[in-house]
């Protein structure tokens, strides 16, 4: 496969979110714009401009009508896809880490970061995915995280509950109404903090990325640890891609220990694991520092990952990729025709 | 989707070659062949002004796929922000294509890419050492040479043999390896030195015509240890003259600095006075430091 690319930003990417359909790609970097790519051609769509500071997320509504956006300027945005106009700014006191819309896109959540004497939290909002109307001022809901700070969070199936990862490696479910804390489970290393949280396309399960170089696959509903992916090296994210049942985990040495290792050893692959089997099936190089952030195409046709060197790289998944089967899936493959 | 139909390729373009002179051209024609595809015949000049005659043939090939219609809506977005003034398509500056990567999944994949990795270094490494066994140079025991019980009283096989042949006499070996030494020399596929090959006696007798090398470094050469390092070679050969004629006198100095590095060697022409030297000077004192003098040992 040829990957496609994308050079839109001047510093290291922070997250690749893919809209809905599989054909647009937003990307934010540290520098202080959004960008939206044509996924099948690699085409800047365009930029969305009006933050102040690095931008750490980015979502899209199932729509592709707004997007969403948390940058280190305080600031929540809201914008409109099509032509790139800000449409509302919610203010909080500190960063915006993380941000997520739920499945139908009513409601919008945000983690804050821990500084300044502030305590992490997570905010609920209610949002129109309309690019006319007016936005709603208030939170909904505030969920504040007094032990250990939330670094990512999430909405599960039907909205029913926020799934949020800590810093301390533990994940916690709270109930979406009400904002209660239903469980706690540290399920990695004990303060490694964990790092990414992608969504199966039902929302009941997710896979977490932690520094503590694995990956999991854990249910939603009991936060039940499903599937363990072991790699050999921090991760900063991990995908769960449709068609086939594989998981994308995306790192590499820390930004920091970077300058220290070569290219080879850096380890700055996409690491294909088999979503069952949790075994590593294939690795596919190209960054030059550690990847930030994967994101898997919800057609199931590619993926796209980002790095600290600023790129984005795209890519379109060929035969061999879908032709891969384990002997024992061939197998019933077989029986059944 | 336009392809041009599969057609000789000589057919494609003719050129007609006509002079400078310009003249009206024929208006361009298009031809509906029977099997569906249109030829078009255009004519032009070129840039040296002579008429050129295109002729292609198409055939349109209407190539149907369901797209999703706000994919397809999506499309037709106007581009804004950064992107505003780009043209239809990506942009050079800011999409490229990267270079081709293969990718395929495999179940073992972390043992293939070991073996890969594996493969020329070690696999041809081991492949080489495989049916190779270590074996001493002095008894051909089963041990590295350096690490041989005789060492010290043995010279290794081979150089005994020509050792005793040049020098005659007085030489410390044991007189048993020197037969088997001239077997070991002989054996087929092993390294032997210039000095021995041809046998025996051919190798003496280039020896005793030939080079001084053979005879200078265990006949009567004196290893001079603890040398100042401000010695220089010509006051080693003013102090050793006085026992006899010096051939040779070889001061180890350091390639950087220049200074001695504390040993020397010194090659008397008669073994006597080399003898008599070591006795004399062994001992003595110069430049502050106290000389060790010895007979040298031969290199091994």
């Amino acid at each position: 496969m040829r990957p496609i690319l994308l050079a839109g930003h001047e510093r290291a990417l922070t997250q690749i979110k893919y809209n809905h359909d599989g054909d647009l790609i937003f990307s934010t970097a540290k520098d202080q714009h959004i960008c939206a790519w044509f996924a099948h051609n690699g085409e800047r769509l365009g930029t969305y401009h009006g933050h102040q500071g690095a931008i750490w997320t980015v979502d899209v509504d199932p729509t592709s009508t707004i997007l969403a956006s948390g940058s280190a300027d305080n600031t929540i945005r809201l914008w409109d896809i099509k032509t790139g106009k800000c449409l509302k700014t919610w203010e909080f006191p500190t960063a915006v880490k993380r941000v997520e819309f739920n499945e139908d896109a009513t409601k919008l959540l945000g983690v804050t970061e821990k500084r300044m004497g502030h305590l992490g939290s997570i905010v609920v909002l209610d949002v129109k995915v309309d690019v006319d109307a007016e936005q709603n001022d208030e939170k909904v809901l505030t969920i504040v995280c007094d032990e250990s700070k939330a670094t990512v969070a999430g909405w599960s199936y039907l909205s029913k509950y926020i799934i949020a990862g800590h810093e301390d490696g533990s994940i916690s479910q709270y109930d979406a109404k009400t904002g209660d804390l239903l469980y706690n489970f540290s399920i990695h290393e004990l303060n490694q903090p964990i790092v990414d949280i992608q969504w199966s396309k039902d929302r009941t399960y997710f896979i977490t990325a932690s520094k503590d170089k694995t990956a999991k696959l854990v249910s939603a509903k009991d936060l039940e640890v499903l599937k363990t992916y072991v790699a050999d090296t921090p991760l900063n994210s991990a995908t769960i891609t449709n068609k086939k049942d594989f998981v994308i985990l995306g790192g590499g040495q820390a930004a920091m220990d970077v300058t220290r290792t070569s290219a080879r050893q850096g380890k700055f692959e996409a690491r294909f694991y088999h979503k069952i089997f949790e075994d590593e099936i294939g690795r596919v190089r190209g960054h030059f520092g550690p990847l930030n952030t994967v994101a898997a195409d919800p057609t199931g046709k590619g993926y796209a990952s980002g790095g600290e060197d600023g790129y984005v790289r795209v890519h379109q998944f060929d035969k061999g990729y879908y032709d891969f089967l384990y002997e024992v899936e061939r197998e019933r493959q077989n029986k059944q025709a | 989707m336009a392809a041009q139909a599969k057609h000789d390729w000589a057919d494609d373009e003719d050129l007609e070659d006509t002079t400078a002179v310009v003249t009206e051209l024929p208006p361009p024609q298009k031809i509906s062949n029977k099997d569906g595809s249109t030829t078009i015949i255009e004519y032009r000049y070129n840039d040296d002004g002579k008429k050129v005659k295109t002729t292609r043939r198409i055939r349109f090939i209407t190539h149907r796929e369901v797209v999703n219609p706000r994919v397809a809506e999506r499309k037709t977005w106007a581009k804004f922000g950064q992107s505003a003034k780009d043209g239809a398509g990506p942009a050079g500056d800011t999409t490229t294509v990267g270079e081709n990567i293969i990718f395929k999944p495999s179940a073992n994949w972390r043992k293939d890419a070991k073996d890969e990795v594996n493969d020329p270094n070690a696999q041809a490494m081991k492949d080489k050492l495989k049916d190779k066994k270590v074996k001493c140079r002095i008894c051909n025991g089963e041990h590295f040479t350096a690490r041989c019980p005789f060492k010290d009283t043995m010279a290794p096989i081979g150089e005994v043999a020509g050792g005793s042949d040049a020098g005659g006499d007085d030489l410390g070996a044991a007189p048993g390896p020197a037969a088997t030494g001239g077997a070991g020399a002989g054996k087929k596929g092993s390294y032997v030195p210039p000095a021995l090959r041809g046998g025996p006696g051919g190798g003496a007798g280039e020896r005793m015509g030939g080079s001084k090398y053979g005879e200078r470094d265990d006949l009567a050469t004196l290893r001079v240890t603890n040398v100042s390092e401000m010695a220089e070679e010509n006051e080693l050969r003013d102090m050793f003259e006085r026992f006899g004629r010096v051939t040779r006198v070889f001061l180890a100095k350091d390639r950087d600095t220049g200074l001695a590095k504390g040993f020397a060697f010194i090659s008397f022409a008669d073994r006597t006075d080399a003898v008599k030297a070591c006795a004399k000077m062994d001992g003595y004192g110069f430049k502050h430091l106290i000389l060790r003098v010895e007979f040298a040992k031969k290199a091994q």
